[in-house]
């Protein structure tokens, strides 16, 4: 972070240096990213930025109505979905223009969403009714509901699009779907009040208990817990990189770390105020979160588990979900919407 | 003092029962204000920055609490009268250094404030003319937990309360320091 200091105060007067100095860094430092965006729902200002990570800058802000929380972007669907809470719309945009294609609006109170690609389904989770909507991928007509605990949050499919997952934060507890079959596999109990919801690279859950500050790690096969971690204060979000876990410590301003060989805490960064969204770009090059207060968000380099920058965003950037996308290089997402310069 | 005090009664007039859930609503809410006070930064805090002592705040009539300024430190501040409504908090950063400290309330009726999850920060930073640039911030939920919150207790409630405690008491601090 120091060093981002050094850097960025240098960047107006001395621009020659300081790129010269971030070329030095680069291979040591920060390896290139082939092109790695974050789409970040910012909750009080009503829009999304689109960051660039490598460039690290917000190359576009599109107006989201109603307070967006959830996000899920899918790369197979070309697109990425925002959850508004407030006006309880569902949107579907182009990755490529990032233009509405679809909106719907729900009953209750919808909040996360995950994308199962393979079944051409979304799923809402409606935080009032312990229930978790299913709607068409493309045209997100509701097909369909799932009944979980209560208020579930944070929702996540899968990487091999076998199963879905929820968290029921007022049931403290997990629910586990089949898919496509969409029946119930199981409800695991985890730790106090769980609202983030993540898979790691060995295809293990882990569930962030905001009530007791820590992580359940679930075996989605036998459904069964197979450790607890402690992490700092009301963790919000979990995500994967270089072998650790990071989750961010709303009330710590901090993300702690975890290695995910024997779940053995290995200590916490600094980040910006109020942490909520984390994610890793594909590549797993960087861990990104969104600072909630601060509206910024933090780049985490998972090799040398170190802070190595921040972009600033809209108002209060959430991005429950996942919200990161990997271009191939060169190009750019939202062709068609205004670059901000 | 009179905006307050009239806050304060519209505040107790809306109450409604609700259960004493952890359920919060869907949108975290946000408010940052600011005030210029004419003195120095180490005046400012060495009047503020006691969490047991809270009596610089025109609404505080009498405040209570263990622990001092350690973290884990408790308070329960009685508002406007002997015997009037309170507010039950936990520090949870304290620096002398930063002049900062955090705090968030474990209990209070939302009728008497109506939010939930409460959390804050007091902040003295330097100032213009070697005075002192006061910050309170505050994150929270609206008092209704449930969807569909009256309008009492909806977002817009709970950000004009808080931003009038705030008020109340950086008014309070610009006057007590009125400079040359």
């Amino acid at each position: 972070m120091p060093f981002m200091n050094v850097f960025r105060g240098t960047e107006q007067r001395i621009l020659g240096v300081s790129l010269f100095c971030f070329l030095l860094n680069s291979p040591a430092g920060v390896p290139a990213l082939a092109g790695s965006f974050a789409f970040v729902t910012n909750q009080s200002s009503s829009d999304l930025s689109v960051l660039d990570l490598e460039g690290r800058r917000e190359i576009r802000r599109i107006p989201v109505a109603g307070q967006p929380a959830g996000i899920a972007v899918s790369s197979p669907l070309n697109a990425f979905y925002t959850v508004s809470p407030d006006s309880k719309t569902v949107r579907r945009f182009s990755l490529a223009t990032c233009k509405v294609l679809a909106e719907t609006r729900l009953p209750g109170g919808p909040v996360g969403v995950a994308v199962a690609p393979r079944s051409g389904l979304v799923f809402v989770s409606d935080w009032y009714n312990a229930r978790i909507f299913v709607l068409d991928a493309e045209n997100l007509a509701t097909t369909g509901e799932l009944e979980t605990g209560g208020a579930p949050a944070g929702l996540i499919v899968a990487g091999d699009g076998s199963w879905l997952a929820s968290a029921d934060r007022d049931s403290n507890q997990v629910s586990i779907f089949d898919l496509p079959a969409m029946t119930l596999r199981a409800r695991v109990t985890v730790g106090e009040r769980p609202f983030g919801i993540a898979v790691d690279p060995q295809g293990r859950i882990h569930a962030a208990n905001v009530g007791s500050n820590s992580v359940t790690i679930i075996d989605p096969r036998s459904a069964t817990v197979t450790a607890t971690v402690p992490v700092g204060d009301r963790p919000y979000g979990v995500a994967f990189a270089g072998g650790h876990a990071f989750t961010t410590d709303q009330y710590a301003d901090t993300v702690s770390v975890y290695r995910l060989s024997d779940f053995e805490r290995e200590g916490t960064l600094e980040v910006g105020e109020a942490p909520e969204g984390i994610d890793a770009t594909p590549n797993g090059k960087l861990i990104v979160s969104t600072n909630w207060f601060s509206n910024t968000v933090s780049l985490i380099d998972p090799e040398t588990v170190e802070v190595v920058g921040e972009i600033e965003t809209g108002d209060g950037p959430r991005a429950v979900g996942r919200f990161i996308h990997e271009l191939p290089g060169g190009n750019v997402p939202c062709q068609e919407t205004q670059r901000i310069e | 003092m009179r905006i307050l005090l009239r806050v304060l009664t519209i505040l107790v007039l809306s109450w409604l029962a609700l259960p004493a859930a952890l359920a919060h609503g869907p949108t975290r809410q946000k408010v940052t204000l600011t005030q210029e006070v004419a003195a120095p930064p180490a005046e400012v805090w060495a009047l503020i920055g006691n969490f047991q002592d809270m009596s610089w705040h025109p609404a505080v009539f009498a405040s209570t609490g263990e622990g001092g300024n350690a973290i884990d430190a408790t308070r329960v501040l009685t508002l406007g009268q002997d015997g009037g409504p309170t507010i039950s908090e936990v520090l949870y950063k304290f620096s002398d250094e930063k002049m900062s400290y955090s705090y968030r309330i474990t209990d209070v009726d939302v009728a008497v404030l109506p939010v939930t999850n409460y959390s804050s920060h007091v902040t003295v930073k330097p100032g213009k003319n070697g005075g002192s640039l006061v910050e309170w911030r505050g994150a929270f939920y609206r008092g209704y937990p449930n969807n569909d919150p009256p309008d009492n207790l909806n977002d817009e409630a709970a950000i004009a309360a808080v931003t009038a405690v705030y008020k109340a008491g950086l008014d309070a601090l610009h006057e007590r320091f009125p400079g040359n």
